[in-house]
């Protein structure tokens, strides 16, 4: 040193470095302003307290115990300011720092696969006849003439076996001629016949009918026909078998009508609406197995009675979802199939 | 068949408006079609069931009303002059096919004035929708609308010569009275002279011998033809008519004759003339239809209401039927015995009496609260099994298609993995070109997928679970049920499903995989699935050809299973396993081995050889490095984890399995261990 440093010289020096410091790390926004704030006062090797520490010896030996009090001072305060500085911005090394998320974005989209809408209405149909005690039964699509028609009572003049009328098979097979069933009633024929009453089945399935496709028809669909035979059963039962399945199926408290109508394998033979929004909609069809029926299987007509009814699946399920052509479900557009 | 109002009240007078009425008769049986206005009438269109040919005349539905509301109702009574000369004289008739035409009648009316028919019969037939023509031919076509029994009336001076009823000659060449011509074939009934045609018989009069202005002389013809014979007619040819729609359901036979007199009486009354005494028949009316046993208990029993006999006696007799007596006969105490009217053919037995009570009485009386009794039920294994199947596709997030069981000839001439026979075929085509019984569900999907693709949905991935049919000796067709698949991406994502489906089945360890080779699939991408040596399930991506058949662009995956094969093996009911409690321990083993071993080969070596405590293992990856391991080699990296149930595996236990498994490895499967 060429010359002396007053002692009040020293005193503004210090004071302004504890005011630098202090604004500077005051107003550090994240760690590294923190450091770079902590190198540039307080470092070790070039940090501006350490340029100060130097000039003390610069000082006059008078001044020099009063220098010393003042630069420890300043020294403590401005440790004490980075200290905090650092717990308020410095993240616990432990801890890794994270990103904040945009909880508004859309997640990562879970595909869930659907069911189709036949398949979960014949499931609830299925499922509130087993209530009742019903058991699923199953049988042939590919039909004889005496399962489709003759042990329902149809006999060979009725309008019903016309060959417009019905998908025959072709070529011809050995036990005479074959179709596609028109109704799902053929189960329960074969069911009556490796049976004994009593018997309370249902059967579902693809039927076929020849009709010109449209929003209302198409050539192939599906059947949901019940059978209960046992001694005593009367049409008292069928309505309120009916009744019940309107109302489990509808929800709520459903009422059924019965209208006469006339089917080869029922007698006597109903058609049956249901209320639904304040009107009478056509549910289907039923009655009392005709006794010409049971004896072709070998029940006896003075022993048993039973019911059968028979409801079309598209048709309640288009109801159910509000579809207006029948001709979707067919369609197998995964934008259709997807909503059910 | 359509109903005229102010026609209907000059029968019965039921004494309330006509909406309660149609409401009544709807509860009854007839339902209701539609209600219109027509002038000053109301037409009102009821459906007729077809074992009620009665109601297809007002008469018959005035019946119904009649009964319905407890009021008399009137037929008109007839009153008819004949001239002394008989009928027989003017012409001859012969019924060459009695089992076409039971019966025929024919009356003569000579010097007619054909004309336009009076404003009331010209009402009565615009109501009904029925154009007029003359006043012969509405006569005719008011008689039929009346009672049911359709009538017909020839220019007699245009026969020629006498009457035959007998079978078309086939080729026979008819033109009817809509002026168009039509060829005959052997199955159809005609009404002939000695030139021809001069009606299809039930259906149509001939355009040769139609009433025309200058018509003077008429043969009316009253008669009963077969149901059948008239059927196959009007469905032959296309040709429908308010006649053959009521001789295909059988009119009353007793009403021919008398809509014969009321007819000749009307074209008396309105086209003078002179009506020659008698009809001409031919054949034999049928007999007395047999009466019907009824036991009037029988009503609760089947209907589950309570009608009191005398009510039930008061309904029966109104519609018609005659009682003769208490039977005693037979031990059948109380029962009744019925006479039924001819014009109701369809009550032979005793359970049709009771329908009649019952819809009489209203069905609205029978209770809907009454309780059956419970019973268990279970679900079938095929249930379960489609149940098992479905949940599973359905977790992958696949949606469940329905297609048609019927396709194209060019989609059923597609290989089917499970018959070599050919298609069945069915008439008529199920929609435009589709006629074949499928023998795969897998082009019908396919076909799905292209819908998709073509609306823009690429990658539509479907299941559908349904039978396909393949022909066989036995009577009837084998139907299968399949479960099939289709997807995007790669054979392993496709086999991980097909595995995960087979393992909830509780089968999958019994499935032996083999490379397969079929026109389906693209060559050495595709596995079939065996049990005991049956195929049960094939698997693979979808070959060009296959894809462009089915109108697909994007490379598609599919399986297809035969789930009634799976019904026997499958395996639900394993009893559960409690976890151990003890540690696991993994460990990777890195073999290189030839590039064509299949992994089946290491795999096999490896469970054989891992010992009690193995629990599991995975193929983590498999890649070739020609540099590092050497052209036609391949480095597995397969994970291994063991577990005891007993203790924690010591790493000397460990590493000896580790040891023995590779040495097996090395020495059976030619692979050499990668650090």
């Amino acid at each position: 040193m060429l010359f002396l440093v007053s002692l009040e010289r020293f005193v503004a020096e210090l004071d302004s470095f504890y005011l630098d410091a202090g604004t500077s790390l005051a107003s550090a926004g994240d760690a590294a302003a923190v450091e770079v704030a902590r190198v540039e006062f307080l470092g070790a090797r070039s940090g501006r307290l350490k340029g100060i520490q130097k000039t003390l010896g610069a000082l006059g030996a008078s001044d020099k115990p009063a220098a010393g009090k003042r630069f420890n001072e300043v020294k403590e305060a401005i440790a004490a300011l980075l200290s905090n500085a650092q717990a308020r911005l410095i993240a616990d090394p432990s801890e890794p720092a994270t990103d904040a998320i945009d909880i508004s974005l859309p997640g990562i989209p879970l595909r869930i696969g659907r069911l189709h809408p036949i398949t979960q209405t014949i499931r609830r149909v299925e499922e509130i006849m087993g209530r009742l005690g019903f058991e699923s039964v199953d049988g042939p699509e590919v039909e004889d003439e005496r399962h489709n028609f003759e042990a329902l009572n149809i006999p060979p003049e009725h309008p019903a076996r016309d060959p417009l009328d019905n998908f025959y098979v072709a070529t011809a097979s050995r036990g005479g001629p074959l179709l596609l069933r028109s109704q799902t009633s053929t189960v329960q024929i074969r069911v009556m016949e490796c049976r004994k009453p009593p018997l309370r089945i249902v059967s579902i399935g693809r039927v076929y009918r020849p009709d010109t496709a449209d929003a209302t028809h198409y050539p192939m669909f599906h059947q949901v026909e019940g059978l209960m035979i046992e001694p005593g059963t009367t049409m008292a039962h069928l309505k309120s078998v009916l009744r019940y399945f309107a109302s489990s199926f509808l929800g709520g408290d459903v009422r059924v009508r019965f209208r006469p109508s006339f089917f080869p394998f029922t007698e006597p033979s109903v058609e049956v609406d249901m209320e639904w929004g304040g009107r009478w909609i056509e549910m289907g069809g039923a009655g009392m197995v005709d006794p010409a029926v049971l004896t072709a299987v070998g029940y006896d007509p003075n022993e048993v009675s039973g019911f059968a009814f028979g409801l079309g699946v598209e048709r309640i399920a288009a109801r159910r979802w509000g579809v207006a052509d029948i001709r979707d479900f067919y369609r197998n557009d995964i934008r259709f199939l997807e909503q059910f | 068949m359509i109903i005229s109002t102010s026609w209907l009240n000059e029968y019965v007078h039921p004494g309330v408006p006509m909406e309660e009425v149609v409401l009544r008769l709807v509860m009854a049986g007839l339902n209701h079609e539609s209600t219109h206005s027509v002038g000053l009438d109301t037409a009102v269109e009821l459906e007729v069931t077809s074992n009620r040919p009665d109601c297809l005349g007002h008469i018959g539905v005035a019946r119904e009303v009649s009964v319905l509301f407890s009021t008399p109702f009137y037929i008109p009574q007839l009153h008819l002059t004949e001239s002394n000369e008989p009928a027989v004289d003017s012409i001859s008739i012969a019924i060459q096919s009695p089992e076409q035409c039971s019966f025929y009648s024919a009356r003569v009316i000579r010097g007619v004035r054909v004309g336009t028919s009076p404003q009331w019969l010209l009402d009565r037939l615009a109501t009904v929708g029925i154009a007029s023509v003359n006043n012969i031919v509405d006569i005719t076509n008011f008689v039929m609308l009346e009672c049911g029994q359709p009538l017909h009336a020839f220019d007699l001076a245009k026969i020629d010569g006498g009457i035959f009823i007998r079978h078309a000659f086939p080729g026979e060449v008819f033109e009817a009275i809509n002026h168009k011509s039509y060829l005959l074939e052997n199955s159809m009934c005609v009404i002939a002279d000695n030139s021809g045609p001069v009606a299809l018989a039930g259906v149509m009069g001939g355009a040769r011998t139609e009433i025309g202005s200058g018509t003077t002389d008429i043969l009316l013809e009253s008669a009963r033809f077969d149901p059948l014979a008239v059927r196959t007619a009007a469905r032959g040819l296309a040709l429908s008519s308010p006649s053959s729609h009521r001789f295909e359901r059988g009119p009353d036979p007793q009403s021919i004759d008398w809509a014969s007199r009321r007819a000749a009486s009307l074209i008396l009354e309105l086209a003078g003339g002179v009506l020659f005494r008698g009809a001409v028949t031919a054949g034999n009316l049928p007999a007395d239809l047999p009466p019907v046993t009824f036991r009037p208990e029988r009503i609760l029993q089947v209907l589950g209401i309570d009608v009191p006999i005398e009510r039930q006696t008061a309904i029966l007799t109104s519609l018609g039927l005659v009682r003769e007596f208490y039977a005693v006969d037979g031990g059948v105490d109380g029962a009744m015995r019925w006479r039924i009217p001819s014009w109701r053919r369809d009550l032979s037995r005793e359970i049709d009496l009771i329908e009649e009570v019952g819809r009489i009485v209203g069905y609205d009386t029978i209770d809907e609260n009454t309780s059956i009794p419970s019973k268990p039920v279970e679900r079938s294994r095929r249930d379960t099994l489609i149940r098992r199947v479905d949940g599973v596709l359905v977790s992958a997030g696949f949606l469940e298609a329905m297609t048609t069981s019927v396709v194209s000839e060019s989609l059923s001439r597609l290989e089917s993995p499970w018959t070599d026979t050919e298609s069945l075929r069915i008439a008529p085509a199920l929609l435009r070109g589709a006629d074949r019984l499928r023998r795969s569900l897998l082009p019908s999907l396919l076909v799905a997928r292209a819908t998709n693709e073509a609306a823009g949905q690429t990658h539509a991935e479907l299941f559908e679970v349904a039978r396909c049919f393949m022909s066989s000796p036995e009577p009837l067709p084998v139907e299968p049920l399949l479960v099939s698949m289709v997807c995007s991406g790669t054979f392993l994502r496709a086999k991980g499903i097909l595995e995960a489906v087979l393992s909830h089945l509780g089968v999958l360890t019994k499935i032996v995989w083999r490379p397969f080779s079929s026109k389906l699939f693209i060559p050495g991408t595709a596995a079939e699935l065996l049990i005991e040596g049956e195929r049960v399930g094939v698997i693979g991506s979808i070959a060009k050809g296959v894809l462009t058949t089915c109108g697909l662009t994007e490379p598609t995956l599919g399986f297809e299973l035969r789930l009634d094969l799976l019904e026997k093996p499958m395996d639900i009911d394993c009893p559960i396993t409690r976890p151990s409690d003890f540690p696991s321990v993994q460990r990777d083993i890195n073999l290189v081995v030839d590039e064509r071993l299949a992994w089946s080969e290491i795999e096999t070596v490896i469970r054989c050889e891992a010992g009690p405590h193995f629990e599991s293992l995975c193929v983590r990856q498999v890649w070739r490095d020609a540099q590092r391991l050497g052209e036609g080699k391949k480095s597995i990296l397969v994970g291994l984890v063991m577990r005891s149930r007993t203790g924690t595996l010591s790493s000397d236990e460990v590493r000896e399995t580790i040891d023995r498994i590779v040495s097996c490895c090395v020495t059976r499967c030619g692979a050499s261990l990668r650090a």
